[in-house]
């Protein structure tokens, strides 16, 4: 029974191996020396005394040796093999140079998109208890609706009649532009516009000043005065002077005062905003139709407590059928849904963030596999000393454990080199990523992180270490050292290092594999003819702020002044203005009925843009029939529209549209306004290049004028050029006015492909360093046959066997080797790449064009890598290679 | 390998740890000097392997039945002594009894003749 003090006498040992055997020291060396006095007093010279007390003893190491014994061996073995591994590293720098490098790439690209992971999927959100946080909208089956934002007024019933939320605040979808003025040069700032409740909602303290107040959405004439600005605003435009609260700011040309400041690094409900504006609204608004109407705020709520979601989302649609009653003309269709705000954020990110995490996942697995063959082929090398050891005495664990002991030394190495790589990439991979593509823009990479390498380093070891470990264990030693003289290169090793590189070829082929279909599906992409000329235009937005423009005619006489002014500098081909650029931004929806149809017949919803006459030439948008706008489509004339083709296919069915008369109201009424359709142009596509183009509708930005409009201008030569111009344009018409917006149209079509972009990029960096790797891994085991038929090679060539002949020998056994991986890859590969089916366009998972084309790729990269060492081989002069062994 | 003197006789593997016990239960007493008591005691005829004395006084501390202490001797040196545990006095007992029940057992087989 171990006692108190005999755990104490065990765990000293154990920690204070040093201190102890200082002790054994000094305890032996006693013993000795009142031995050799007793010598002495036995009448024996001193020398001899010593030497016979020495004697007696029987050696002082085998004593020691078999004190530590009973000390306990376990760490200091593992102290021992650690030293040992590093020792046989540093002899071998080049191979271990190469393992290390190999798995610092590996385990490297893992961090990086890992600390992605965790701080996009993992991490809960930055808000108090976020858990209880959900994310409300509304569905309408009827439109195609899901989960879309909400009319303010069903959100307000909700809010007071589903008892298991506290809360609800509404907030904008991302975020809106505003103007500031009056602090030096005018500046947009990025807005978001929340019900006054929103800091209480999310449970989010300002860090200066107070948060924004429930009741000054409610003010009774409807004026909101006051805002919260961003902790980087704070900075960038107060230096961070704490007086900042209080002041008096003007925004959009409004005195606005400055509240308080939110904490760093809040940024609610997208990144980089600037200010939070207070929705300010009457209090009756629930009694407005337009309110019910008009889906235009993201709501989110906190739970009661004790709430669960199920019975919060019960009560919501107990409140939604009771509104289907009320209010039969908006509501009748109009559902509603709730799900936890992190798992709405982190939405449509999930499944990239999942391919690139699997992506990574097969690089280290080719990592190990090349670095285990590296270690694989040295164990063999190394046989001869094992197989001596193995005669000597030692265990065959001990050997296997030493074996492993220096891969998990290799993959620690490889470990710390790889948070070195981890934490280069996260900075690249959060400059890469396109702005708001992954919700957050830093990726830490924090104890989570750290923990997730530690697993794969550990992992990483046991898979590589594993193959040398079993080898050194098994061997028999009579069998080596009688094979001994010929570096024991054995058929079952041979075996061994074939099959790891068969995984890594089918490995790589996978990921090849799955980057060539993004790469196919993204040169799809760039093909697709959007409707329009994106080449050699430049759009500059301007959003219009202040009193000045309060009416329609001030606006409209501001758009034409700037268009007229644009169109005079040198160079421009032509200018038109456009309430949104496709691509960039759609307009808004709305129902729409065709005279003498019946109502309720044209769903989805059809979307409106206001564009000034020379819009169609400008874009080069194809006028199929009828006319496009003139000047004299003016306010006050006849009102007219121009429709896409997509709303004559859909709802003419080879009758002419134009003469037609078209409204934009669900139930037409004496109130209605009608349009008369005046021509028909080929469908832009608004959303993405990969949406087929939406039904739309274009009015002459005269009869309607929206208080925000792009300037689009045609130029012969570089776009971007003509930028300063048009800045110096607009400061002359009105020196408050910034341009909040300002891109080639080329780079708009660009970037509505950056998240595409930025997939595959990723994919094919993976895919290429993998292929690399499997490379190595060929060429390596090549060299290895090379090396050992280089004797077989030379006599053939001394019996005058062609010298290409004897190359194919080696050249033939790594084609095997690649046409094995390559058949089980494509195998894998078939049923893998269906993951990607949701991302790509136009390909089919199963694209028969890369499944041939990265084939043959990969088998040429096989035979060059099997090239080499086969003229190495054949290279040899006979008579050397006959001697080689 | 030590050679013991004509007469003596190795301590036999696993008495080692009573005779050490049993030493130690007169008084404290540092390594060299547990081997000096079992020759005397024995008259001569026992000696004590110095390769097996120090992992078994290191066995015993971890079995909790001595505990060790660094101490000066008579003579001005440092020793480390070791000491009988309270535990480690009630095993010199039992271990005694199981001693003599098989010293009677072999007597028993030994006056077969």
């Amino acid at each position: 029974m171990p006692t108190i003090k005999g755990l104490r006498a065990r765990l000293r040992a154990l920690l204070q191996r040093k201190a102890a055997e200082r002790e054994l020291d000094e305890e032996l060396r006693f013993h000795i020396e009142m031995e050799t006095e007793k010598n002495v007093r036995a009448g024996m010279n001193p020398a001899d005394a010593r030497r016979r007390a020495l004697r007696d003893f029987g050696g002082v190491e085998p004593t020691k040796e078999a004190h530590r014994d009973v000390r306990g061996r376990f760490f200091e073995e593992l102290a021992a093999d650690t030293r040992y591994a590093l020792r046989t590293l540093r002899r071998a720098p080049v191979l271990a140079t190469a393992a290390i490098l190999t798995l610092a790439l590996g385990i490297g690209a893992n961090t990086t998109i890992f600390s992605a992971v965790n701080a996009v999927v993992l991490q809960p959100l930055p808000f108090a208890q976020p858990d209880r946080l959900v994310m409300l909208w509304e569905e309408n089956p009827e439109k195609g609706w899901h989960q879309q934002i909400c009319a303010p007024a069903n959100v307000l019933d909700w809010k007071e009649q589903v008892k298991a939320f506290q809360d609800v605040t509404m907030f904008s979808e991302g975020a809106g532009a505003s103007t500031l003025t009056g602090e030096g040069a005018p500046r947009v700032l990025k807005t978001a516009s929340v019900t006054g409740n929103f800091f209480d909602v999310l449970g989010v303290r300002v860090q200066l000043g107070r948060a924004l107040q429930p009741n000054e959405t409610w003010a009774a004439d409807g004026v909101a005065r006051t805002v919260v600005i961003s902790d980087r605003f704070w900075r960038e435009q107060f230096g961070a002077d704490p007086r900042a609260v209080g002041r008096s700011i003007r925004v959009n040309g409004q005195p606005r005062q400055i509240v308080g400041v939110a904490p760093s690094g809040f940024s609610f409900p997208v990144e980089g905003i600037d200010i939070w504006l207070p929705r300010a609204w009457k209090p009756d608004i629930r009694a407005q139709v337009f309110f019910r109407q008009a889906h235009f705020v993201r709501a989110a709520a906190r739970l009661a407590p004790g709430a669960s979601l199920a019975t919060a989302d019960a009560q919501l649609q107990a409140v939604v059928g009771r509104l289907k009653l009320q209010y039969p003309a908006t509501n009748k269709y109009m559902g509603a849904g709730l799900t936890p705000l992190h798992r709405f954020l982190v939405g449509d990110t999930r499944l990239p963030l999942l391919i690139l995490l699997a992506a990574v996942g097969l690089l280290l697995l080719i990592s190990c596999a090349n670095v285990g063959n590296l270690l694989l082929v040295r164990a063999v090398g190394r046989e001869r000393e094992a197989a001596l050891r193995l005669t000597l005495g030692a265990g065959r664990g001990r050997l296997a454990k030493q074996a492993l002991t220096e891969s998990l030394v290799l993959s620690v190495l490889g470990g710390v080199g790889g948070v070195a790589l981890g934490v280069i990439g996260t900075r690249v991979l959060e400059a890469l990523q396109p702005p708001g593509m992954l919700r957050v823009s830093h990726f830490a990479v924090d104890w989570t992180v750290l923990g997730y390498v530690l697993l794969i380093v550990a992992g990483s070891g046991l898979l590589f270490g594993t193959a040398p470990a079993i080898w050194s264990g098994r061997r028999s030693p009579a069998e080596s050292l009688k094979e001994g003289g010929r570096g024991g290169d054995t058929r079952r090793m041979r075996r061994w290092t074939e099959l790891l590189v068969v995984g890594e070829v089918a490995l790589a082929v996978v990921l090849t594999l799955g980057a060539g279909l993004l790469v196919r599906s993204f040169r799809e992409l760039t093909q697709v003819d959007p409707g329009f000329d994106p080449h050699g235009v430049l759009a500059a937005q301007v959003v219009l702020s202040g009193a000045k423009y309060d009416s329609a005619s001030q606006a409209r006489v501001f758009f034409d002044q700037l268009i007229g002014r644009v169109a005079a500098l040198p160079g421009v081909e032509g200018v038109a203005g456009t309430s949104d650029v496709p691509l960039q931004s759609q307009g808004y929806t709305s129902d729409f009925v065709v005279a003498g149809r019946p109502a309720g017949e044209y769903y989805p919803e059809v979307t409106h843009r206001m564009v000034t006459p020379a819009y169609f030439s400008v874009m080069r948008v194809k006028l199929l029939r009828g006319r496009g706008f003139t000047a004299d489509d003016r306010a006050g004339g006849p009102l007219v529209a121009i429709i896409n083709d997509e709303i004559e296919k859909k709802y003419f069915k080879g009758q002419d549209p134009v003469g037609q008369r078209i409204t934009f109201d669900k139930v037409p009424n004496d109130k209605s306004e009608w349009l008369t359709i005046v021509g028909v142009v080929r469908g832009e596509r608004q959303q993405a290049l990969a949406a087929e183009p939406s039904i739309e509708t274009y009015v002459p930005a005269a009869q309607e004028t929206p208080d925000a409009m792009s300037v689009l201008a045609r130029v012969a030569g570089d776009p971007s050029a003509l930028a300063p111009a048009i800045r110096r344009v607009l400061a002359e018409l009105d020196p408050d006015l910034p341009i909040s917006k300002m891109k080639s149209v080329d780079e708009i079509r660009a970037g509505s492909l950056a998240r595409e972009r930025f997939l595959m990029t990723m994919l094919v960096v993976f895919a290429v360093v993998g292929l690399l790797l499997a490379v190595i891994g060929v060429y390596g085991v090549l060299g290895q046959v090379a090396r050992r038929r280089t004797r077989e090679m030379g006599i053939r060539i001394a019996l005058g066997s062609p010298v290409s002949r004897v190359r194919w020998i080696v050249v033939r056994h790594g084609l095997a080797l690649v046409a094995w991986g390559l058949a089980i890859g494509v195998a894998v590969a078939v049923v893998a790449t269906r993951g990607l089916t949701a991302l790509l366009y136009h390909v089919a998972p199963a694209d028969p064009v890369t499944f041939v084309a990265v084939p043959i790729v990969l088998a040429l990269t096989g035979v060059a890598a099997a090239w080499i060492p086969a003229v190495q081989a054949s290279r040899a002069d006979p008579a050397i290679a006959l001697r080689a062994e | 390998m030590p050679t013991p003197p004509p007469n003596a006789a190795d301590v036999l593997r696993g008495t080692l740890d009573l005779l050490v016990l049993k030493t130690l239960t007169l008084a404290p007493m540092h390594g060299w000097g547990i081997s000096q008591r079992i020759q005397q005691f024995s008259r001569g005829v026992l000696d004590v392997n110095q390769g097996s004395l120090y992992p078994a006084l290191q066995r015993l501390e971890q079995r909790g039945w001595i505990e060790s202490e660094w101490q000066t001797t008579e003579n001005n040196r440092r020793a480390k002594y070791y000491r009988l545990t309270r535990v480690g006095r009630r095993a010199v007992g039992e271990e005694a009894a199981s001693w003599r029940r098989y010293v009677e057992a072999v007597e028993l087989i030994l006056e077969i003749s």
